[in-house]
């Protein structure tokens, strides 16, 4: 599903060209799940967007269905993100002039696919009914963050890019967070990379990477 | 609902929560739109005025005068006509109407006159039996009617009364007729007018005659100055104003979409992360654009005719006391009024939203979402605005040392220009004027640290409020400018009037009767002096000893006694006043400024007019201002004008001995003489009716100029409004430090009023540049006459108060909701 092949990334620094990516390879099959790991700075974020095609990299290639994504027109890089994959971020990134429902069913409705069932189902399993004509700011930290895990899933994208999702929330939450986002993976039939620092986040995953000095190899169980 | 629908809708739902931005886009379209469209209804309107009275007096129609300027009569007519010439008489005059409005009357012959004029159509409603025949009728435009007293119901075949009794033939509507105009059969306007035998002109189809038959001179259609070509200039004027209104609404639309920009970056981010192209989100963006202007548009174009509306009459009257030509009081709004309304807001919307789109377009997708990112080009954008504005600043001096090279009068739309690029320089320098003094200030300031904050939290502010501050100081810039225009023009004004109307009654008696009245009065112990006046018309033949191209002048006699001649303003002399009085006693002449400047007269020339003797050569001994009057103009002493021109008696001005009532003698005078109302005005009625003629010529400036300056304030005041909760979540902190909300409030209030106060220190000298301009270049090639410059200490006062009244009004409904704000509730916004 998820091909990378010896990819290279670096920025421009005032300092001279900083290297992040050095050769990188990295296969991800349908409905497996991989956690990517790393210290602050190692390059993870930076991985997941070029694996959206949010970015594009200097070196190598990043194949989705086969595709080459580095090879597609910004257009049709959109139109990909639209329609196979979910992202979801640290920071959440909800409209806030969107409410609990609208906000629920943006992605799946930009891509075509909106399911009331599904969306229904999500809304009870996100613990957000009788929140949905709630805005984004009357919600809590965690229920901003189930709200844009159920945005990235509710058309059931064939892949999940989540970059931190319990980084903003505390413990408790975020052990509640990820196993909901665990759950409905799988009740979606997507596969997910997930960036993490933490271990007991990664930990549930079936695979875990480890991103070090713009290289990555397997991360301890 | 499509994806690219339900990207739009989330675009568009920024909105639902900040309704306040879109009120603040859609102020500053409809403003625009309305002030902008306001006045070109008022222009559209004019225009097919001009158009209607070219298509009745000039579009086919040669004239014939006879070459030794004697009066045209009957005889004339016959002679040509028995030559076999295509020749036709008209008879034009004035009456006054019941209510005082004064109308034009043209007596045609429409047996001769040539088919195809606008004059020679019957109209639907009276057929040339009727028109010819008793009780005749009276052509006249639907607008003219309420000049009348009568409706537009009640007017077919209404028989209305004149100012001194006598009746109008029956009356006719006829939409192609200008306003302010009576067309009848000659007979009756003859009779009317109390002509006898006498024709006002003779006239041909245009290229019927090749040459002038022999005695007369041949004035083709072409080479006479349509109305539409006299006041051009004054329409030019208006759109100017118009400009800057629109300018001022779309500096308000820009700082509007700016805004509603940058708060949805991080909603643009997200929108392409979830796989709309780039692409399509500025075409949505730009649909949004299209959207809201089509509303904001629409809706400035309705309230702009409404505008007009109101407007219309004392613009009318302006035209009218400024350059003769009448205007209807009613609008006629051609289709591509509407489309060219829409067209220009739209443009002019398109033109503040592309700067905000290439921005957007240019953000790269992982930036988007960082505000830093959007404000980190701030300083070299104020770099370049500095540059931009150092770069208008010379065009302008540029186009002010070409102004100086040009004969006075000359160079309109230059003058134009060189105001524009004054207050665009201003406008562009203003923000890295205050940034730059907002940054020495925080460094002098340093010791303070809730001033330093307050000083540096309003250059992180500035990046939004420049463009209402820019806006603000156009608006003052131009207030001023025109503020110190309008007011010199009235001293001016005034003094003038005090100048030459001297005597205490003022009498226009019938010229048969001039001369008895003049002997009576002669006789009278309490009459120290009476200055008797004469008019004509006459034609300009050359200047010195070259021919000019014809112009028609008019003549104006008046007595240089020991009342008159002290306080008579004039602008240039030959060798002194009391030389170019006696001269003028003499048979020397003054010419009045405008046909001065349009015609490059100075003292000492000598100028050639047709007289009916022949060609008179008068020499020009002195320059006079005439304010108000539309023609050039050569005065005389009333008794060589008289004597030389044959011109009829005008006015007596009647001085009384020292201790004198006029009243008993008005009475006297009305008793012995029959003397209707209008027939004698004391002084102070005659200098009411032409300051209320003044006042009325400058109502629409001061309107548009007051609509302006309030439209920036509303700018200012809508753009604080927008910023008011993300202000309190800036302010929350500094609570939380322990800084009472009350000095919080006080803090936003000083540092807004500064910033103002800045402004309006700027727009002093910028006013004073744009007045400059006005009454040095603008004022001469558009009223023909030139002002001294006034500065008026109180106006600038003024400006400043205004200003800072504007801006504090501006910040005090924020300041309100700041004060209001329960501390806890600051905090709690602060938090996410």
């Amino acid at each position: 599903m998820l091909d990378i092949r010896q990819v290279y990334k670096a920025y421009a620094t005032p300092q001279g060209p900083l290297r992040v990516l050095a050769g990188v390879d990295l296969r991800l099959a349908a409905g497996e799940s991989l956690a990517l790991m790393g210290e602050s700075g190692s390059g993870k974020s930076t991985l997941l967007h070029l694996a959206a095609g949010l970015d594009l990299p200097d070196h190598g290639e990043v194949r989705l269905d086969g595709r080459a994504i580095s090879s597609l027109s910004e257009p049709r890089r959109a139109r990909l993100r639209r329609e196979r994959l979910g992202l979801v971020f640290q920071q959440f990134h909800l409209v806030p002039s969107l409410d609990v429902l609208d906000n629920l069913r943006l992605q799946a409705r930009l891509a075509g696919r909106e399911s009331p069932d599904w969306t229904a189902r999500l809304v009870a399993r996100l613990g957000l009914a009788g929140r949905e004509r709630h805005y984004p700011e009357q919600l809590s930290g965690g229920q901003q963050q189930r709200l844009a895990i159920g945005r990235a899933l509710a058309p059931r994208p064939a892949l999940l890019l989540a970059d931190e999702p319990t980084g903003n929330l505390d413990e408790t939450t975020a052990g509640e967070v990820l196993r909901l986002l665990l759950e409905l993976v799988r009740e979606a039939g997507s596969a997910l990379l997930m960036v993490t620092h933490s271990p007991v986040v990664a930990a549930p995953l079936d695979r875990r990477l480890r991103l070090s000095h713009g290289r990555l190899g397997e991360a301890p169980p | 609902m499509s994806p690219l629908g339900v990207a739009l809708a989330t675009l568009l739902s920024h909105y639902r929560r900040h309704p306040g931005q879109l009120a603040l886009l859609l102020l500053g379209l409809w403003v625009a739109g309305a002030l902008w469209s306001g006045v070109q209804a008022i222009n559209a309107s004019a225009r097919d005025s001009y158009a209607r009275a070219e298509a009745l007096f000039d579009a086919d129609l040669d004239r014939l005068t006879p070459a030794d300027s004697r009066p045209l009569d009957h005889e004339d007519f016959v002679t040509l006509r028995r030559a076999g010439l295509p020749v036709s008489p008209i008879v034009e005059g004035e009456v006054t109407a019941a209510g005082g409005e004064r109308l034009t009357v043209i007596g045609i012959d429409p047996l001769t006159l040539p088919g195809d004029s606008a004059l020679a159509s019957p109209g639907a409603e009276s057929g040339l039996e009727a028109f010819l025949t008793p009780p005749w009728r009276t052509r006249l435009a639907p607008e003219t009617l309420a000049a009348l007293g009568l409706s537009r119901q009640a007017a077919g075949g209404a028989t209305p009364r004149l100012a001194g009794g006598r009746r109008l033939p029956p009356l006719a509507p006829s939409a192609a007729l200008p306003p302010a105009t009576l067309v009848m059969d000659i007979a009756v306007a003859t009779q009317l007018l109390g002509r006898g035998d006498g024709l006002s002109r003779l006239v041909v189809p245009a290229g019927a005659l090749a040459a002038a038959p022999p005695g007369y001179d041949l004035e083709r259609a072409e080479q006479r100055l349509a109305p539409g070509e006299l006041t051009a200039s004054f329409h030019l004027s208006l759109t100017a104003m118009a400009l800057l209104a629109l300018i001022v609404g779309l500096f308000i639309v820009q700082a509007a979409l700016g805004l509603a920009l940058e708060q949805r970056l991080s909603l643009l981010r997200t929108l392409r992360a979830l796989g709309v192209p780039g692409r399509t989100l500025i075409g949505l963006l730009a649909l949004e654009l299209a959207l809201l202007g089509l509303v904001g548009a629409l809706a400035g174009i309705a309230s702009g005719v409404g505008l007009a509306r109101a407007l219309l009459p004392d613009v009318a009257a302006t035209l009218s006391s400024l350059y003769g030509a009448e205007v209807g009081r009613t609008l006629q709004l051609p289709w591509h009024y509407w489309l060219g309304g829409l067209g220009v807001t739209l443009g002019g919307l398109f033109l503040a939203g592309s700067g905000v789109l290439w921005r957007a377009a240019r953000l790269p997708v992982l930036g988007l979402g960082q505000a830093q990112a959007w404000r980190a080009g701030y300083q070299r954008q104020l770099g370049r605005q500095a540059l931009a504005g150092a770069a208008s600043a010379l065009l302008a001096l540029g186009l002010w040392a070409w102004l100086a090279t040009r004969p006075p009068g000359e160079g309109l739309v230059a003058a134009f220009g060189l105001v524009a690029a004054l207050l665009l320089a201003g406008a562009l320098w203003l923000p890295p004027l205050l940034a730059a003094g907002l940054a020495g200030l925080g460094r002098w300031m340093h010791r303070r640290p809730l001033v330093q904050w307050a000083l540096a939290d309003l250059q992180l502010q500035l990046p939004r409020l420049a463009l209402a501050m820019m806006a603000l100081l156009i608006a003052l810039s131009a207030n001023l400018g025109v503020g110190s225009m309008v007011g010199g023009f009235r001293l001016t004004f005034l003094d003038w009037l005090d100048q030459r109307l001297v005597a205490d009654l003022y009498l226009r008696p019938t010229p048969a009767r001039f001369d008895e009245i003049d002997a009576w009065l002669a006789g009278r112990p309490e009459v120290a002096e009476r200055l008797a006046t004469a008019s004509g018309e006459t034609t300009l033949l050359a200047i010195g000893d070259a021919e000019t191209p014809r112009q028609p002048v008019a003549l104006f006699g008046i007595t240089p006694g020991d009342t008159l001649k002290p306080g008579w303003p004039l602008k240039a002399t030959l060798a002194g006043r009391e030389a170019a009085w006696r001269a003028l006693t003499g048979g020397a002449a003054f010419v009045n400024e405008q046909l001065a400047i349009a015609r490059g007269i100075v003292p000492g020339d000598r100028l050639t007019l047709a007289a009916p003797d022949g060609g008179e050569r008068l020499r020009v001994v002195a320059i006079y201002p005439d304010y108000g009057n539309p023609q050039g103009e050569v005065l005389l002493a009333t008794p060589q004008l008289r004597h030389r021109f044959q011109a009829a008696s005008g006015s007596l001005g009647i001085v009384l001995a020292d201790g004198e009532a006029a009243r008993p003698l008005a009475s006297a005078l009305r008793t012995r003489f029959d003397l209707d109302t209008t027939a004698l005005r004391d002084q102070r009625q005659v200098k009411r009716v032409a300051t209320d003629i003044f006042e009325r010529t400058f109502a629409i400036t001061r309107a548009l100029n007051a609509l302006t300056l309030a439209v920036a304030a509303l700018a200012l005041l809508a753009s604080l409004l927008a910023l008011a909760r993300e202000r309190r979540r800036q302010l929350a902190p500094l609570w939380a430090l322990g800084v009472p909300r009350g000095r919080l409030v006080a803090v936003q209030l000083a540092q807004l009023g500064m910033a103002a106060l800045a402004t309006g220190l700027l727009a002093l000298p910028l006013g004073l540049a744009v007045s400059a301009c006005l009454v040095g270049s603008i004022n001469v090639a558009a009223f023909g006459w030139r002002l001294p410059l006034h500065v008026f200490p109180g106006g600038m006062l003024l400006t400043l108060a205004t200003a800072l009244g504007a801006a504090l009004l501006a910040g005090g409904l924020p300041s309100l909701a700041l004060w209001r704000t329960p501390p806890r509730a600051l905090l709690a916004e602060e938090a996410p």
